[in-house]
């Protein structure tokens, strides 16, 4: 045993994780996403490249299922990392040790992996926790044959131009890399063409309000808060969405750069060396003609759709397509880290996603089906990411300040 | 015959590899297989994805075909060229042409959009 | 080595290409995490501990055959190409058309993914595997008209006399369009980098998506070999094969494909991804005809 003990240990030196974020846990994120920097480890896209489940935040009955079937698709060795809503820097890093000890306690690990070879493969039905999830957006199923496997083969709908064709149910998230916390997007599909779309949440268990809005809210309850600190706020905001775009864009190395000015304005670096890097890195993003073709009239959004659908965020003010809102990103991002270190008092509602305290993701939510319909799955997730619904921000309506 | 030895000799090392492969992961993997449901971001499926996959840029299909073809007399007319003349290149870049048409006309017709 | 061992090549061949292919794979880890030398092997070793995996009424043969045909189809691939970059030198299989056979063994890619994504009975893995068959439509043309002007400029479809016709000059400095083409084809075609849509993450790694174990590595592994065929291939193809002074051809050969290997590997930060619901108008409006222009003019060079 001690050579396969070894083995892990060398194996699992950067640690091969898949995150799932809960609504309201985005500090966490954060925390988790800088300490697997430190560590040269990546966020991995699917279970069958995980090793270790990192679940930030604490997940409600829905979220808590697809944890747990997200849980089901990693192959040993493997572990589990539940991380509160208000873990520190030091948690974060304790209970990733704690779960390359595991990783390595090769006795148990092969136990476990033995006991559920022996449980027999995951069938359709099998798990009743599961059957809420049925309800959802039946097609044209074909009934009455058994169906292989116990899972029906797939219904039959009409596309776009009247032929009846094969469809899928495909639902992209809770548990995707890249991807808004808590949004739950159930697809009908078409070869990888979206026909229709249902957007949803799943919610956390855990309160806190929106991370980004932060700021404001404490400046709303009366506290004194520093202009600059929320700039700040506003800043990383942004650039969280940046790098988020880039990275379902592709575009890992812009993505990377865009995460890791996040956390230097976060961690309060001078202003004007980060208004220089920044600088740079916003030209460059700007400037790719690769970038501007992918996400030129990809998603695009209108003022008369901005006003049906009540969008307040900064998707209404930079109307356009995907690129458009990046572009409105990067030019608030550089306004936000001018006034960097300002120590007037803060005044205002206007957070970086919308008005604070107003429910502003849920118009997102409200134009995302029109958006997605027709569009391409690979089009469907920029247009997402190009929104960055902040679901944080639906959390606990209740508990959102009046303006 | 000399060539096809050494081709069979180039397929065994790899074929020993890759059999090697499986057979270290027999070795050392833990146990037993686990049997999962497709990555479906968190949810379970509602239907098997084996169906039939809509592909939207089947008219592109058509038109890579006929072109495809063409380019298998490319091979040898490139060793040819040289020999044959000046008669050689016009009527190969006539026939592109010709075939470029089509591709122009398809492209009119958007079959290069799908979206 | 002689021209009269093709068995010792074949037994160095695929030393060399595994080497080439970890080599490429440190470069990734390198420009990507800043990881060592140890980063691919961590990685193999992990994949080799992991516990098998199979989703639901998933076809296990087609997966395995799409997985396997990737490395034996970069092998078969680099089995033409000369080691030392000369005319009748050191390689494998000595065949006088062996462009063609290069271009028939990259084309098994288009099965290997599709069988890949297609087994696995899962949704993202099916339109990973299609987004690939999308893709060889798109850049299949350009990559066989940038092989094609090659070898009308040496008059062969020999990689041996496509690397001696280059005595003077080399096919890259006089046919740079057909270059590029054919760089980016071989991106395309060993789906890396800015082509990599049919297993980007944006689906949970797309084909790859369900891949676990040691299937996961011999994908990648192929993968990765692709990347480093299509480098080997470009040395005699369009920089004058083992010409150069000083050293010897072998040397030559490896210097410059691990140039073009490492120009490869950069790249892949360099760009985002490129979805072929844009490309495709671009291949076929811009690509084909530019290199079919390339073709004419060498076309036309050649005759006199």
């Amino acid at each position: 045993m001690g050579l396969r003990e070894r083995l892990v240990r060398f194996a699992t030196a950067c640690p091969h994780v898949f995150v799932v974020t809960v609504p309201g846990a985005t500090r966490t994120r954060l925390l988790l996403e800088a300490e697997l920097r430190r560590r040269r480890g990546r966020p991995v896209a699917s279970p069958a490249a995980a090793t270790t489940l990192v679940v930030c935040g604490t997940p409600g009955p829905e979220l808590g299922t697809a944890v747990d079937t997200v849980w089901s698709g990693i192959p040993a060795p493997r572990a589990l990392v539940r991380l509160e809503e208000t873990a520190s820097a030091e948690e974060v890093a304790a209970a990733l040790d704690r779960a390359a000890r595991e990783l390595a306690d090769v006795p148990a690990q092969w136990a476990a992996a033995a006991a559920r070879s022996r449980e027999g493969p995951w069938a359709p039905g099998g798990d009743g926790e599961h059957d809420h999830m049925s309800g959802h957006g039946h097609g044209g199923h074909e009934h009455g044959m058994e169906p292989p496997m116990g899972l029906a083969m797939a219904g039959r709908a009409d596309d776009r131009d009247g032929l009846k064709l094969d469809v899928l149910h495909v639902p992209l998230g809770p548990a995707l890399k890249d991807w808004p916390a808590g949004l739950v997007l159930r697809l009908t599909l078409q070869g990888d063409i979206v026909q229709d779309a249902e957007a949803g949440v799943a919610r956390g268990r855990g309160g806190g309000a929106s991370f980004w809005d932060e700021p404001w809210l404490r400046a709303a309850a009366g506290e004194r808060v520093p202009e600059g600190e929320a700039e700040r706020r506003r800043a990383a905001s942004h650039l969280d969405s940046v790098g988020r775009l880039l990275a379902v864009a592709g575009w890992e190395n812009a993505a990377d750069r865009a995460r890791g000015l996040r956390d230097d304005v976060l961690a309060a670096r001078s202003a004007k060396v980060l208004a220089v890097r920044f600088a740079g890195f916003a030209r460059r993003t700007r400037q790719s003609r690769t970038l501007r073709w992918m996400l030129r009239d990809v998603g695009g959004i209108d003022r008369a759709m901005a006003d049906r659908h009540g969008l307040a965020g900064p998707e209404a003010r930079h109307l356009g397509d995907v690129f458009d809102r990046l572009s409105g990103w990067l030019d608030d991002t550089g306004a936000a880290l001018a006034r960097a270190d300002s120590t007037a008092p803060l005044e205002g509602t206007g957070g970086p996603r919308g008005p604070v305290g107003s429910r502003a993701a849920a118009p997102v939510l409200d134009v995302l089906p029109e958006l997605l319909g027709g569009a391409e799955l690979a089009a469907a997730r920029l247009i997402v990411a190009g929104l960055d619904p902040d679901l944080d921000r639906l959390a606990e309506p209740a508990e959102a300040p009046g303006e | 015959m000399h060539a096809y030895v050494a081709v069979l000799a180039l397929i065994g090392p790899p074929a020993a590899l890759i059999v090697a492969v499986y057979a270290l992961s027999f070795a050392f993997a833990p146990p037993g297989e686990a049997g999962v449901g497709p990555f479906l971001s968190g949810a379970r499926p509602q239907e098997h994805a084996l169906s039939r996959y809509h592909v939207r840029w089947y008219a592109v299909t058509m038109v890579f075909l006929a072109f495809d073809m063409e380019m298998i007399f490319m091979y040898p007319w490139a060793l040819v060229v040289t020999s044959v003349g000046a008669k050689a290149v016009i009527e190969m870049f006539l026939f592109l042409a010709l075939l470029m048409a089509g591709v122009v006309y398809a492209w009119r017709e958007g079959a290069f959009r799908w979206v | 080595m002689s021209d009269g061992a093709p068995v010792g090549a074949a037994v160095a061949l695929p030393l060399v290409l595994a080497g080439l292919a970890y080599s490429a794979a440190v470069m990734d880890a390198a420009f990507r995490t800043g990881d060592g030398p140890a980063a691919p092997l961590r990685e193999s070793v992990l994949l080799l501990l992991r516990q098998r995996r199979r989703t639901l009424a998933s076809d296990v043969p087609l997966v395995r055959i799409g997985v396997i045909s990737l490395p034996v189809a970069a092998l078969l691939a680099a089995a033409v190409i000369p080691l030392d970059g000369g005319p009748g030198g050191s390689r494998v299989w000595n065949l006088p058309v062996s462009v063609v056979w290069f271009n028939a063994m990259e084309v098994v890619a288009w099965a290997s993914l599709w069988l890949a994504g297609w087994g696995a009975n899962s949704a993202f893995p099916l339109v990973g595997g299609y987004r690939f068959l999308a893709q060889g439509l798109a850049y299949e043309l350009p990559h066989m008209f940038a092989l094609i002007t090659a070898s009308l400029g040496a008059g062969s479809l020999d990689f041996g006399a496509i690397a001696a016709a280059q005595d003077e000059v080399w096919f890259a400095v006089w046919m740079p369009v057909a270059f590029a083409v054919y760089l980016l084809s071989a991106l395309a075609m060993a789906f890396w980098g800015p082509m990599e849509h049919p297993v980007a993450d944006d689906l949970g790694g797309g084909a790859a998506a369900e891949l676990s174990g040691p299937d996961r590595l011999l994908f990648f592994a192929g993968r990765l070999a692709l990347v480093a065929v299509a480098a080997a291939a470009a040395v005699p193809l369009f920089l004058g094969g083992g010409a150069g002074p000083w050293l010897p051809g072998w040397a030559w050969t490896l210097i410059k494909t691990v140039a073009v290997l490492a120009l490869l590997v950069w790249l892949r930060g360099r760009w985002p991804v490129i979805r072929m619901d844009r490309f495709m108008t671009a291949a076929w409006a811009v690509l084909i005809p530019a290199a079919l222009l390339q073709a004419l003019v060498v076309g036309v060079v050649v005759l006199d």
